[in-house]
C-alpha cells in the first residue's frame, strides 16, 4: 500500500535521535494543521515494519536513519537527512544546496553524509547506551569523558557489550 | 544500506510471555533463551553470530529470543539487568547465563553449550 506521506523512522531508545525526531516532528506541521512528514519510532515489532514496507528488516532499520517515500523508495543516512530538509517548510530554502553538483560530486551532500556519520558514531558520548560500543575513532573521546566524569565523582559505567535495562524505558515523543 | 549479513531465514524463534511456558519451561532438552531488544546495538552485533551458532547446534540446543521491550515481566522474572543476556534452561530450570557475551562465534558457542556439559 503506498504511503500518503514520507515516513521518517528513528531509534526511540536513543536520546539524540529522539530529540532530533522531536524537532523534525514539530517542524513538519503545515499552516493548515496538517503535516508534511510522519515521524515514527522503529519500535520492537518486525511485522509492523514489514507492513510499512515489505522486506524491511528491523535490524537494518536500527542501523541507520530511514525515510520511506510515498513512491516506495527508501532514503538512508545523509540522503534521508537531505530529503527531510527538502520537505520541512523551515529548511527547504537551503536544501537546494544538497543537489548542487561540482565536477560530478555533490559537495554539500557529501558534507551532510559526513556530518550524519559523525553524529551517528558519537551518540554513545551523549549517553546513548543502546547505541553500542563507540567506534574506534570515538573511543579516546569516550575515555576522556569517562575520566572527567570520574574527576567530578560521577559513576557512569555501562556493562561491557550489553545495554542496561534501566536505560531502555524513556518517555516517547 | 549498511547490512550486517542478517540471514533471510531466521533460525531463532521468538518466544512471547504467553508461549514461554510451553516453548521453554515445559519443553524437553537443552534450551538457550536470548533476552534482547531490537533497539540494543549489542543485540544487533550478536544477532548474526547467534544465527550461526543456532545453525551449528541444530536441534541439540533450541535457541529462542525474548524481546524484553515486549515482555518485560519475563526479564524481571529471570532478573535480566542488561541485554543481550543468554539464559540456558534444562528441564525448565535456568542452569547458566551469559550477560553481554562477546559477539564471536567460538565464545558464543561455548557460552551456549558449556552449561549443558557440566
Amino acid at each position: 500500500m503506498p504511503l500518503p506521506q514520507p515516513v521518517l523512522l528513528f531509534n526511540d531508545e536513543c536520546g539524540v535521535c529522539r530529540h532530533i525526531a522531536h524537532w523534525v516532528k514539530q517542524s513538519a506541521y503545515g499552516p493548515s494543521g496538517g503535516t508534511f512528514l510522519i515521524v515514527r519510532p522503529i519500535g520492537e515489532d518486525p511485522q509492523a515494519l514489514q507492513t510499512l514496507r515489505p522486506g524491511l528488516n528491523i535490524w537494518d532499520a536500527y542501523a541507520t536513519i530511514l525515510l520511506l517515500m510515498p513512491d516506495g523508495t527508501l532514503k538512508l543516512g545523509g540522503e534521508a537527512c537531505a530529503e527531510v530538509f527538502r520537505i520541512l517548510p523551515n529548511t527547504r530554502w537551503f536544501a537546494w544546496l544538497f543537489n548542487l553538483g561540482l565536477f560530478g560530486f555533490r559537495p554539500f551532500q557529501l558534507l551532510l553524509n559526513l556530518g550524519y556519520l559523525i553524529l551517528a558514531d558519537t551518540r554513545p558520548l551523549f549517553g546513548c547506551e543502546s547505541c553500542g560500543t563507540p567506534k574506534g575513532w570515538v573511543r579516546p573521546f569516550a575515555a576522556a569523558i569517562k575520566w572527567i566524569s570520574r574527576l567530578f565523582g560521577k559513576k557512569a559505567v555501562p556493562l561491557p557489550r550489553a545495554t542496561s535495562i534501566a536505560s531502555l524505558s524513556k518517555p516517547k515523543i | 544500506m549498511k547490512r550486517q549479513n542478517f540471514q533471510t531465514v531466521d533460525l531463532i524463534q521468538t518466544a512471547t510471555a504467553r508461549e514461554f511456558n510451553n516453548l521453554v519451561l515445559e519443553a524437553e532438552g537443552p534450551i538457550a533463551v536470548e533476552f534482547m531488544s531490537y533497539s540494543c546495538a549489542y543485540c544487533q552485533a550478536l544477532e548474526p553470530v547467534l544465527q550461526l551458532v543456532a545453525e551449528k547446534v541444530g536441534t541439540q540446543v533450541k535457541i529462542f529470543r525474548v524481546n524484553i521491550a515486549v515482555d518485560p515481566e519475563l526479564a524481571a522474572r529471570y532478573r535480566i539487568e542488561a541485554t543481550p543476556t543468554l539464559v540456558m534452561f534444562l528441564s525448565g530450570q535456568p542452569i547458566g547465563r551469559a550477560e553481554g557475551p562477546h559477539p564471536n562465534f567460538s565464545t558464543l558457542l561455548a557460552a551456549v553449550i558449556e552449561p549443558f556439559q557440566s
